[in-house]
């Protein structure tokens, strides 16, 4: 291996964050437009939604796996052998390419910890993209109701008590956010209490806290 | 067995070098970073797919499980490994076998990628039969193209997949200790609007 694996490793760690930022976001696509999430769509349509989140996946796929033809690394044509200690620095030819990322974590692949860190990062950043996009989505569709209501998705009206994810269904992120807060803080005593109540003998916190909480 | 095993992995292996496309396929298959996405992606949907509140709170606590469940499979190869070192295929038997992958420095039994695969598959299979084995393919997938690349042995295959789905069986039975804090957790994601 003839390059840092410091260097290795962050080059890496800069491609699957895309990868897994393109990927999380259409598969929050897929998922959101199949239960109706529409606070969540980065179109305001279901079918289009859906298709817009399989194509981010395979362009995900797609970029992380062709990099190497365009971007230097440790993949220089003729290098790419099953073992990665023989690398140099350089593009990836064709013929070599689905080798290409196979780098051993000691000579600068990511490790599982890694991309433990990397992911949920890049799910977060993909939830906050689709909360940003899907605001304007509730809005667009909103204007809609007000031109022909009777078509609209959204004509029937959230109902208060629909909070969390069941309140994005009609309502944007911003907008849900302080209703599902509320309802949170006034349930979750409750819902300490129920569990507890309701939880097996060998809780550590029905120990902790007693085996009945009243 | 041993026998077996060795024969098994060296036919496998065998008939890698005759169709590029494929072996080029296996290769991208067996990478470190797609199939374990896969994985960690069919979590993420897993906690956005559910269409009712009940069904999402459920489907919820299945993908912390199985989260949990990834991560502990880990520490329990680790440990297995710690104390049995079985040496890869291409080390005992290199002049038979045409490595397709790096060769990986940590022990062969069993296959940590197995083991993660087939724990994310139980908690899918659990709340959605067919999503479930959906995900048990790909993570069998996943083993076949170690396998065909020379860096596992078939029973280092089905020692993961077993210490997935034991690992998945523990965790789900551990959670009982942590109630009410998990039930607690997804109302609090509900509470941020994100569950």
């Amino acid at each position: 291996m003839n390059t840092d694996p410091n260097a290795v490793r962050d080059l890496f760690a800069s491609h699957y964050f895309i990868f897994a930022f393109l990927a999380s976001l259409g598969t929050l696509q897929i998922a959101v437009s199949n239960s109706g999430i529409r606070g969540l769509w980065l179109t305001p349509h279901r079918g289009m939604t859906r298709w817009l989140g399989v194509a981010l996946i395979i362009t995900g796929i797609v970029i992380f796996f062709l990099q190497p033809m365009w971007v230097e690394g440790p993949w220089a044509a003729g290098s790419v052998e099953a073992d990665s200690i023989t690398r140099e620095i350089g593009t990836a030819s064709w013929s070599e390419l689905a080798g290409a990322r196979n780098v051993n974590d000691i000579h600068g692949g990511l490790d599982g910890n890694k991309q433990a860190k990397w992911f949920p990062l890049a799910a977060i950043l993909a939830f906050a993209v689709s909360a940003l996009i899907g605001t304007v989505n509730v809005k667009t569709l909103r204007n809609l109701e007000l031109s022909s209501p009777s078509d609209s998705p959204t004509a029937a009206a959230t109902p208060a008590t629909d909070d969390g994810l069941a309140g994005l269904t009609n309502r944007p992120y911003l907008a849900n956010l302080p209703i599902s807060f509320r309802n949170f803080k006034a349930d979750i005593p409750k819902v300490w209490r129920t569990g507890l109540d309701s939880a097996d003998r060998w809780s550590l916190f029905k120990m902790i806290f007693g085996r009945n909480s009243n | 067995m041993n026998t077996l095993d060795t024969n098994l992995v060296i036919w496998l292996n065998g008939l890698s070098g005759n169709i590029k496309f494929f072996d080029d396929l296996m290769r991208i298959i067996a990478s470190d970073y797609l199939m374990p996405l896969v994985f960690s992606l069919a979590m993420l949907g897993l906690w956005f797919l559910g269409k009712t509140p009940t069904q999402r709170v459920r489907y919820q606590i299945q993908m912390l499980i199985g989260i949990s469940a990834l991560a502990l499979s880990n520490v329990v190869v680790w440990l297995i490994n710690i104390n049995w070192d079985r040496p890869r295929p291409f080390v005992d038997h290199g002049d038979e076998l045409n490595l397709l992958f790096y060769p990986p420095t940590d022990p062969s039994f069993p296959a940590n990628p197995v083991a993660v695969g087939f724990a994310v598959a139980m908690a899918a299979w659990v709340v959605n039969r067919k999503f479930g084995w959906w995900m048990f393919a790909v993570a069998t997938l996943f083993g076949l193209s170690r396998l065909y690349a020379g860096v596992f042995y078939p029973t280092d295959i089905i020692g993961g997949a077993v210490v997935g789905i034991a690992v998945y069986g523990f965790t789900s039975y551990f959670r009982r200790f942590l109630e009410p804090v998990v039930t607690s957790f997804v109302r609090l994601m509900r509470g941020l609007s994100a569950a």
